[in-house]
């Protein structure tokens, strides 16, 4: 058991904006749960019980996105009113063609449904193991497995052929390991 | 399509933790800025604690928002790194008290106009206030927490005209045009009161409940 550090915070904000982009599928809705979440975490000191950071991270990222969205059924439908004054970040990463991939993956899980896609966040965006998603989630491991399997198998769908344009490409010039790039390396 | 290659499971697992996105700048000021300011609060008695830490925050927002919120003139030109450099600024006065002379009003006002008292009528008590400098104009914030815990922030912008506004839901109460937002988290009503803005903004507030709050006229039928 032990208290979580505020200072080691930071280190994780990257990963949980991309486990947050996925989520919201929006990079803007993204930085306001982000933001949201760190700021519920730090108001009042946490105590570990042996839990990775990044998992209780997640625990809070998903109960601030379920609360958000609950919180966004009940209010009036508004116009997006500070995208003049508030300007997105023009390079969310250094490659353009790697954004725009990124885009139109997280865009796509985050069509998911909300158990799917939180299952995918937390083991493939976030990177967690099976048992800290399932507990983060609060699903049983099997459960967490089902879904995440249909989840990845919904996105490949959704995006097959784009994937299988990718592993032809890949085979034709066989690289090692046969993974799919996220683009930008050539 | 239902019948898909397993392979392609695992090569889009690959491909979704190869992904390298860093977050906005901003966004990481923004967190550290939290974490900084949350650990200022830690180091202050404890008295402090609740008080300070809520009305800094809450200030912030409130700032940023209004920052953010304001139409035309200089202030469109902000941008949010702006924003958040008001968040680093400290809370700077205690609570104001009711009005000993009106019992709808607290004892603070900005050029004439008076900010309510909630606390016997609906529950919110005022837990501090502090002024900030925008564009060449002050803004004057009082903090309201209600029994839940839930605390909000209300600023009057000095000086008329009252900076326009965009965007938004917009409801009437008694002839006056109250503008709903969802901003940053944040649930926002902006108004004009005697040619002023004001703005109410809270995290986790039902926004009708700040509608019900900024159209309540208790205090200023009393006081006409």
């Amino acid at each position: 058991m032990r208290t979580l550090d505020p200072q080691s915070l930071p280190q994780h904000v990257d990963r949980l904006y991309r486990a947050a982009w996925a989520l919201c599928g929006s990079r803007e809705d993204a930085e306001d749960l982000v933001q949201e979440t760190f700021s519920r975490v730090l108001s009042k000191p946490r105590v570990l019980q042996g839990d990775d950071e990044l998992y209780y991270l997640m625990r809070v990222l998903r109960n601030t996105f379920l609360t958000g969205r609950r919180t966004a059924s009940r209010r009036p439908v508004t116009a997006a009113v500070l995208e003049d004054v508030v300007a997105a970040d023009p390079k969310p990463t250094s490659r353009p063609e790697q954004a725009i991939e990124v885009q139109e993956l997280y865009a796509t899980i985050a069509q998911l449904s909300e158990d799917f896609r939180l299952a995918l966040v937390a083991v493939d965006v976030l990177g967690l193991s099976y048992r800290e998603a399932a507990r983060a989630l609060r699903v049983r491991e099997a459960t967490l497995t089902t879904r995440l399997f249909r989840a990845r198998k919904q996105v490949a769908a959704q995006l097959a052929p784009e994937v299988e344009q990718v592993r032809e490409s890949t085979r034709e010039g066989k690289t090692a390991g046969g993974v799919l790039s996220t683009g930008g390396t050539a | 399509m239902s019948q898909r290659d397993p392979q392609i499971d695992s090569e889009l697992s690959e491909r979704l933790r190869a992904i390298d996105v860093r977050a906005p700048q901003e966004l990481h000021e923004r967190i550290e800025s939290l974490v900084a300011e949350r650990a200022a609060a830690r180091r202050r008695p404890a008295g402090w604690r609740l008080q300070i830490g809520g009305a800094v925050a809450l200030a912030a927002i409130v700032a940023g928002l209004l920052i953010s919120l304001l139409g035309g003139g200089a202030a469109s030109k902000l941008t949010m790194r702006e924003t958040v450099a008001l968040t680093q600024r400290p809370a700077t006065a205690s609570a104001p008290s009711e009005n000993a002379r009106n019992g709808t009003e607290l004892a603070v006002a900005v050029d004439g106009v008076p900010f309510p008292y909630w606390d016997e009528r609906f529950g919110w008590r005022s837990t501090g206030s502090r002024t900030d400098g925008l564009d060449g104009r002050q803004v004057t914030t009082v903090f309201y927490v209600n029994r839940d815990g839930q605390r909000i922030g209300y600023a009057i912008v000095a000086g008329k005209p009252a900076p326009t506004i965009k965007g938004g839901v917009i409801e009437w109460r008694s002839g006056t045009p109250y503008r709903l937002q969802h901003a940053w988290g944040n649930e926002v009503v902006s108004w004009q009161r005697s040619g002023h803005l004001c703005v109410i903004a809270g995290h986790g507030v039902n926004p009708s409940a700040l509608l019900a709050l900024a159209s309540w006229q208790g205090h200023e039928t009393l006081s006409a």
